[in-house]
């Protein structure tokens, strides 16, 4: 107990004492935290847009004539080989007839005169819901396209596409904003207890003299740099918070919020965002302590 | 007196002990001291003599080139981090330079040496008043030690020493910027622990502190103990 309130109070009296560096600090862990923790938001996002939109992607292979069970047993192996699909349903003309009918409504008088079998078969395969099938639409479909009797594969190739590369690039951005933080968190700290102990040399070099345990000498720093990581990352999350709330309500009612709710962090990523800073920062001033315990 | 009980009764032991600083300068050759647990030893001789590099070598704040140095039966040379740093807390060393922050307050140099040793607060608070007070710095408690005269901050730098009632007290010049009355008060402090068991050695020019005593006398000269003056009536023997 006594060891605990001779190293907090050493903590505390180091912090008051160095006000102005500590706030620096605390400044940029917030902005590399703020951030880090906005294009991650972004991405977590698009992931959750991604598979939203993975809900209706389906591949459409339209056949040139109907295929017989035995047939579309055949298909169903194929297809199944090449890769697991949640869903493979086989849409006859006359049921690709009553579809176009329904969504036709109130013009459905324009079908009139049209035989029911006009529209071509087709096999809709449904692919297993993720964002990496985006990344297997294209192989799948130039597959389905090798399969006897198909006429033509149909997705939303186009968007699929974009999005695809949009969630890439989000991705390298999130690695980088990341590898940002961590050296900014670390190094920053790092070198701000560096430039303290520079600061109270005498004072280190005095406790050595009289005993101190290497314990005692460095963990104040230690405790300095996690509070840092600490205070920072949630100063940061705290930031993001705000702007986040904003832009939702500049957007409020618009369609896009509409479709795709956007929604912020779940409470066990908030903590492992501030664990992590925590850990970091602690981290880098245990490396920059490790000298001064020298007798 | 058995040979293990005479070992355990001495605290400090150097045996032809040597330190050389380039290019040629020998600080102690081939010195060989016992000093006795409660025992209250004076290093006296020249500016240069020796005397601050021996106190030295006692707390390891420098190593010597040649011989052995003891302490509480530990040879220094071969301790671990952790045993010098507990060996550390058991001395208390009063420096000729002070070795005080100068930005901290007089309460707050002298509490860093007890909260090293994880002493309670109130503890500390106590000693650290007991200490002023018979100091003569009560008025001084919450002074910066920077704003203190030369005197001030030697007793300063006593209190610290004295703070956690350690088992070996090395004083280095301690009187050397005080008055009478402030030396009498430091010589009565040592007399009280040295009665208390503790083990005290003194570098000083100031021959008026030990000329009435009965303390053993050590004169260095180059390096070299070259005198003795001997009172086998109070060397080691607790009161």
């Amino acid at each position: 107990m006594n060891f605990l309130f001779a190293v907090l109070g050493q903590t505390i009296r180091n912090l008051f004492r160095t006000w102005n560096s500590q706030f620096l600090t605390l400044v940029t862990i917030t902005l590399s935290v703020l951030i880090f923790a906005f294009f991650s938001l972004i991405y977590t996002n698009l992931l959750n847009v991604g598979k939203q939109l993975g809900d209706d992607l389906r591949l459409i292979a339209y056949l040139d004539e109907e295929p017989v069970p035995a047939l579309q047993e055949e298909y169903r192996r194929k297809i199944l080989k090449f890769d697991a699909v949640d869903k493979i349903v086989f849409v006859s003309s006359k049921e690709a007839y009553q579809r176009f009918k329904k969504q036709l409504g109130t013009d459905r008088d324009v079908l009139t005169d049209m035989p029911q079998d006009f529209l071509p078969p087709s096999i809709e395969v449904y692919p297993v819901r993720s964002l990496d099938s985006l990344t297997r639409i294209k192989r799948f479909s130039d597959y389905l396209q090798t399969l006897p009797g198909v006429l033509k594969v149909q997705y939303g190739r186009e968007w699929i596409e974009r999005f695809y590369s949009f969630v890439q690039l989000m991705r390298i951005v999130v690695i980088l904003s990341g590898t940002l933080l961590i050296m900014t968190t670390t190094f920053t700290v790092a070198h701000t207890i560096r430039l303290t102990l520079v600061s109270r040399a005498e004072e280190l070099e005095l406790l050595r003299l009289l005993g101190a345990s290497g314990t005692y000498i460095r963990m104040p720093y230690f405790l300095e740099g996690g509070l840092q990581g600490l205070m920072g990352s949630a100063c940061g999350l705290a930031a993001l918070y705000i702007l986040f709330n904003w832009i939702e309500l500049q957007f409020t009612g618009s369609a896009m919020f509409g479709i795709f709710p956007f929604t912020f962090f779940p409470l066990p990523i908030i903590g492992t965002i501030i664990g992590l800073s925590t850990l970091l920062c602690a981290a880098g001033s245990f490396s920059s302590t490790r000298k001064i315990v020298q007798v | 007196m058995t040979e293990s009980r005479r070992e355990n009764r001495v605290m400090v032991e150097l045996i032809k002990v040597g330190r050389f600083y380039p290019p040629d300068i020998e600080a102690l050759t081939e010195v060989s001291l016992s000093v006795s647990r409660g025992e209250m030893l004076f290093l006296t001789g020249k500016s240069g003599a020796g005397k601050t590099t021996l106190l030295r070598l006692l707390c390891k704040i420098e190593l010597p080139d040649k011989g052995l140095v003891e302490i509480d039966g530990m040879d220094l040379g071969k301790l671990s981090r952790h045993k010098i740093q507990q060996l550390r807390r058991r001395i208390g060393m009063a420096y000729q330079d002070f070795k005080l922050l100068p930005e901290r307050t007089v309460a707050r140099n002298i509490a860093l040496a007890m909260e090293v040793t994880y002493q309670k607060k109130s503890f500390i608070r106590r000693q650290t008043k007991t200490l002023l007070d018979r100091l003569g710095l009560k008025s001084k408690v919450h002074a910066r030690t920077a704003d203190l005269s030369r005197g001030e901050q030697q007793r300063v730098s006593i209190a610290r020493a004295l703070a956690n009632n350690p088992d070996l007290i090395l004083a280095d010049e301690p009187t050397g910027n005080l008055d009478a009355e402030s030396t009498c008060r430091v010589m009565e402090l040592f007399d009280e622990h040295r009665r208390r068991g503790a083990t005290i050695l003194i570098a000083t020019h100031d021959s008026s502190i030990y000329a009435d005593t009965d303390y053993r006398v050590l004169e260095l000269k180059d390096g070299r103990i070259v005198d003795t003056k001997e009172n086998h009536g109070t060397t080691g023997e607790q009161e």
